[in-house]
């Protein structure tokens, strides 16, 4: 069965003007939130040009693919979104383990909408953490470091967090589009803006966190 | 015992650890041959001046006068919880309690090891379980493998950032920066 992601979302898509749109992962990460909203246990299949066919199977929260997260292509073409619907007590997709749903949700929500916001986020809200991500899993930089952190102990904008992080607001937004994607970010209409010490620029350098990272070449 | 916490501060030290080790009498609980007694020591350096000092401290509950010593002194902590544990949520809640300051002002992470080779409980159940001993605090749970300097400089950050940003926003206590 093969899904159009346009009419499964519901919501026409919402596109920030001004931002280039990776066609291939956005609807992918529009296909997967589709999904993960349903309550029928469902299997997804993703065909991507020059690669192998991705296989997902939310029920175990795992994938298979024959290409590595470290290779993850970026500009890829998907040729076909398959969806199958499944049972609770059928077999898995594929022989399990698989590998760890979350790793490719956080790949996919990274590049996915342009640095805009996904359309399943509307704008006004504040963000916070429901957990951290296992980074030890998910390649990352310190900025998303620093925005998780900013996010495990505050409700905020895409904006606020973008200035407090020191970093574009399309990073901001594309590490907000993953975490919802993973569902483990926590969304707020009426939360208000948290209270920020100032903090000088030279505060800034003398941090513990900022000699740490420039000791460990980080 | 035999999370990898003598590992870890060798995988981060720079200077050689100072080790603190005597025959292991517990082997039906970890099969290796020693267990830290006392204090493993190791340090960073910063600047060429200030150093970040690292401290192994046991984790068997004969050991807690060293607890109380770092208690009051420590800024931060990384709990190592072996996933090959009997019941190791309820092990990761019994230090939080002990350290519950600490972890009050969000100066814990948690490390799971030999989560790849044991089926054990999920990152979420782990924190789920924090979550519950305090619903407002949001406490960095990652898989570690103490041997991967990679992962154990990536632990520390995260700590120390969570620290600092906790203070951004005034949340931590002045008596503990």
């Amino acid at each position: 069965m093969t899904i159009d992601v346009n009419q499964v979302a519901g919501e026409p898509a919402s596109v920030s003007t001004g931002f280039p749109v990776t066609v291939g992962w956005t609807h992918a990460a529009m296909a997967v939130y589709s999904v993960l909203r349903l309550n029928t246990p469902v299997n997804l299949k993703m065909l991507i040009e020059m690669h192998g066919p991705l296989l997902i199977d939310f029920r175990h929260h795992a994938f298979s693919w024959s290409t590595p997260l470290e290779l993850f292509p970026v500009d890829a073409v998907h040729t076909g979104i398959e969806t199958e619907p499944t049972s609770a007590d059928a077999p898995p997709y594929f022989e399990l383990p698989g590998q760890d749903l979350d790793g490719l949700l956080w790949q996919m929500g990274i590049n996915s909408f342009g640095g805009g916001p996904a359309y399943w986020l509307p704008a006004g809200e504040r963000y916070r953490l429901i957990r951290w991500p296992n980074l030890t899993r998910h390649a990352h930089d310190m900025s998303q470091m620093k925005m998780m952190a900013v996010l495990g102990n505050t409700y905020v904008t895409t904006a606020e967090l973008a200035t407090l992080a020191g970093v574009e607001d399309a990073d901001a937004q594309r590490l907000i589009n993953a975490l919802s994607l993973m569902r483990i970010l926590s969304r707020s209409a009426v939360a208000e803006a948290a209270p920020v010490a100032k903090e000088t620029a030279a505060a800034k350098r003398q941090s513990l966190f900022a000699r740490l990272r420039k000791r460990l070449g980080r | 015992m035999g999370a990898g916490k003598t590992t870890a501060i060798e995988s981060l030290s720079e200077i050689e650890v100072v080790r603190t080790e005597a025959n292991n009498s517990e082997r039906h609980i970890a099969d290796k041959a020693t267990t830290t007694v006392a204090l493993d020591y190791g340090e960073i350096v910063l600047d060429g001046e200030d150093k970040v000092r690292l401290y192994g401290i046991p984790g068997q509950k004969r050991f807690d006068f060293m607890w109380a010593i770092l208690k009051k002194r420590a800024k931060g902590m990384i709990l190592l919880v072996n996933s090959d544990a009997a019941d190791p949520i309820a092990q990761m809640l019994t230090f939080i309690d002990e350290f519950r300051e600490l972890y009050d002002r969000g100066g814990v992470v948690v490390g799971i090891s030999r989560a790849d080779v044991i089926d054990g409980p999920t990152l979420a159940e782990y924190s789920e379980a924090l979550e519950r001993t305090n619903p407002d605090l949001v406490i960095p749970v990652f898989t570690v493998d103490p041997r991967d300097r990679d992962q154990m400089e990536n632990v520390l950050l995260a700590l120390v950032l969570n620290i600092e940003m906790r203070a951004l926003f005034g949340m931590a206590t002045a008596a503990s920066l």
